[in-house]
């Protein structure tokens, strides 16, 4: 990760800390500012970097290793720069910033759930990953707790019960759905405020396939840790497990060969088009146009089968380890590959065409579900929604890895942000990847695969462009052993944009705002 | 109702899947009266065991036609297919959805973590497999199971549902 221009973070820097902040400021090995900073200089630095518009990207907690507390890492970017300010914490008590970066609103909750770091003058302060079952004083990634099966309510009283926020006023009724949806997708609770047909409010619940992921890695060897990340989310198992082998690999310096990088992007981009056609089939089936959902299946399928021929595994499970890939790709099958993809490319195209000519489609997606570009920054909305909603952020371009600053891809934004938009978007980067593998596999060079270099202890933070977006993953291997995994995904910050895009539409566009914005809840919930 | 087929014949592409697929419906003919109704329940997964449930459903295996059919509700379920370690976060839902389903009802754990629990077994974060809530009639591991593996896993499931009061 090498940001485009480090120069924006050490003016913003030198402009709230003075020209001292040069002899301070460190560089993370994929090229990003450290600072550390106290509280004081945290607050400055907070509206300074709201006024110069820049995002909040992450923000987490990690024990300091062989010591007592912790330290809050707030991550920062701006047209590709990134900015890291540590703030050690005496005790647990922390400042709110959510009512600058409404992005911190749920890392604080999270940071409060799982250490028991509280904000003061935190505007939420309900339960957000653990429910109401898990008994109060439990933190789970506190050092002191050794991973173990707890004890757990098994009813909730109703003066327990989550609060959900009230809407009130004249015709105006509640529509909850949830957990258990009626279609085979993920659990998670909607809470729809409706007058007459046309939602007015909608609040969203959700952490209830939360699995302990985090705590799950730490004490774990780093290669054993791939997957780990592999079950972040299914659908972006190739994703998450470069993510963290990225990370892995650069706190522990180790050169992946450059026919390793190879075959992970053509992993990883066969995984975003494998998405993006489950989202083109999905958006289909939400507003009853069969056959073109029906098309975009079948060549999901195929590429499933394909994956399956790549990697052995249909999700590209076990390839992805640090230090490379684990098992070569034949020439052959790279070979038959490629045929498959011109197929594929053609058939792709003539879906899309019937699709996109097909008026009761056009009409179900255009200006439904508006996510209007002033919400992208604050929120830190990320991936294929946000070029649909005018940003050209992409991972990949903006901090390129791997071989990307070789293949370059070509992002196409619009400025719309309704569901047509996204729609249109994902056809136009299944295409792109398309010529991503093409370049890849054409240029791939002979040699091995796996690095012999030796796992490191320290500490790395890593971005990359999964399917939905950019997955931020920080990664502290201590002693040899695991002792922080931190894991952010694109669906964890695109998920309330659904509040936003939701309201002013019918109940039953819902399903097709849904789908356009394709949020893991696993991938959010850890 | 005797004239020509108005659409186009299938081409059969997996002779196995079409194997498997004719089995399942035969019992399922015998057993459930021509329908067996499927409630899939996440209790905790990754949602790639989900994506290949999902896939059942794709024009190269298209199950219905084998007699299943995947329900909205646990009321009209013969079977609840469980998919991910059971969280504690879910537990109560998964419960409410169980009892929810009219008798007699039968649950199959789909993937390694709904079988045991999987690489969570014995962590904070959830009780355990499906069978750590509920009584499982049958397990088909994976990670995930394939979709060929699944279909033949309802098999087994109408093989040995007969011999269940």
């Amino acid at each position: 990760m090498t940001g485009k221009d480090t120069s924006a973070t050490a003016t913003v820097g030198q402009e709230i800390f003075g020209s001292g902040v040069f002899g301070r400021l460190a560089y993370g090995s994929g090229g990003e500012c450290i600072l550390d900073v106290n509280a004081d200089e945290l607050d400055r630095a907070v509206s300074v970097l709201a006024a110069r518009n820049f995002v909040l990207s992450a923000l987490f907690a990690t024990p300091v290793y062989g010591e007592e507390g912790y330290v809050l890492r707030y991550v920062f970017s701006h047209a590709g720069s990134i900015l890291v300010l540590s703030r050690a914490l005496n005790g647990k008590q922390a400042k709110s910033i959510a009512t600058i970066f409404p992005s911190a609103t749920w890392p604080e909750q999270e940071c409060r759930d799982m250490y028991g770091i509280e904000f003061e003058g935190a505007f939420d302060t309900r339960r957000l990953v653990l429910h109401e079952t898990y008994p109060a004083g439990f933190y789970p990634l506190e050092k002191s707790f050794k991973n173990a099966p707890v004890d757990t309510k098994k009813k909730v009283a109703p003066a327990e019960e989550y609060p959900f926020r009230t809407v009130s006023g004249d015709g105006v009724y509640q529509v909850p759905v949830g957990p258990v949806h009626a279609g085979i997708i993920e659990p998670g609770h909607f809470r729809f405020s409706v007058i007459g047909e046309t939602v007015f409010n909608l609040e969203i619940r959700l952490f209830y396939t939360h699995r302990g992921i985090e705590k799950l890695a730490e004490g774990k060897d780093p290669a054993a840790c791939a997957r780990v990340a592999e079950a972040v989310s299914g659908d972006e198992s190739a994703a998450n497990a470069t993510g963290l082998c990225m990370a892995i690999e650069q706190l522990s310096g180790i050169t992946v060969p450059d026919r390793a990088w190879h075959i992970r992007t053509v992993l990883c981009e066969s995984e975003r088009i494998c998405s993006h056609l489950g989202d083109l089939s999905g958006m289909l089936t939400d507003v009853a146009f069969a056959l073109g959902a029906s098309h975009f299946a079948v060549l999901r399928e195929e590429f499933f089968r394909e994956q399956e021929r790549l990697s052995g595994s249909r999700f590209l499970r076990g390839m992805i380890l640090p230090g490379g890939v684990s098992r070569d790709i034949p020439i052959e099958t790279l070979a038959r590959y490629r045929g498959f993809l011109t197929r594929f490319a053609k058939e792709f195209r003539a879906g899309l065409a019937i699709v996109l000519s097909t008026p009761s489609v056009i009409d179900r997606f255009t200006q439904t579900g508006v996510i209007k570009k002033p919400l992208l920054s604050p929120l830190n909305i990320t991936g294929p929604v946000a070029r649909a909603s005018g940003s050209e952020r992409d991972v990949r371009v903006d901090c390129p890895y791997g071989i990307y600053n070789r293949f370059v891809p070509v992002t196409h934004p619009l400025s719309d942000g309704d569901v047509l938009a996204r729609f249109t978007v994902k056809a136009a980067e299944v295409l792109d990847s398309l010529s991503l593998i093409e370049k890849a596999i054409a240029a791939m060079p002979e040699g091995p695969v796996m690095s012999t270099d030796p796992v490191r202890d320290g500490a790395a933070l890593t971005l990359v462009e999964g399917p939905r977006g950019e997955n931020l993953c920080w990664v502290e291997v201590r002693e040899g052993k695991v002792f922080r995994y931190k894991v952010r995904t694109a669906s964890y910050c695109n998920w309330l944009a659904i509040e936003h895009a939701t309201p002013g539409n019918i109940i039953a566009d819902f399903p097709v705002i849904n789908k356009s914005l394709n949020l893991s809840y696993a991938g959010t919930d850890l | 109702m005797l004239g020509k087929k108005v659409t186009d014949p299938l081409m059969v592409r997996d002779a196995e899947l079409e194997r498997i697929g004719q089995e399942i419906r035969r019992r399922i003919d015998a057993r459930f009266e021509r329908s067996l109704a499927i409630r899939e329940l996440d209790a905790g997964s990754d949602n790639a065991a989900e994506i290949e449930i999902n896939n059942l459903s794709n024009a190269y295996y298209d199950v219905e036609r084998f007699g299943i059919s995947f329900v909205a509700s646990p009321r009209h379920a013969d079977v609840l297919l469980v998919t991910g370690a059971i969280t504690h976060n879910m537990a109560i839902a998964a419960q409410k959805t169980y009892d929810a389903m009219p008798s007699p009802k039968f649950v199959v754990a789909v993937g390694d973590d709904a079988c045991d629990g999987g690489i969570y077994k014995g962590t904070y974060a959830v009780l355990g497999g499906a069978d750590a809530l509920l009584s499982v009639d049958l397990k088909i591991p994976g990670n995930p199971p394939t979709p060929i593996q699944i279909l033949t896993g309802f098999l087994a499931l109408m093989q040995s549902a007969g011999k269940k009061d």
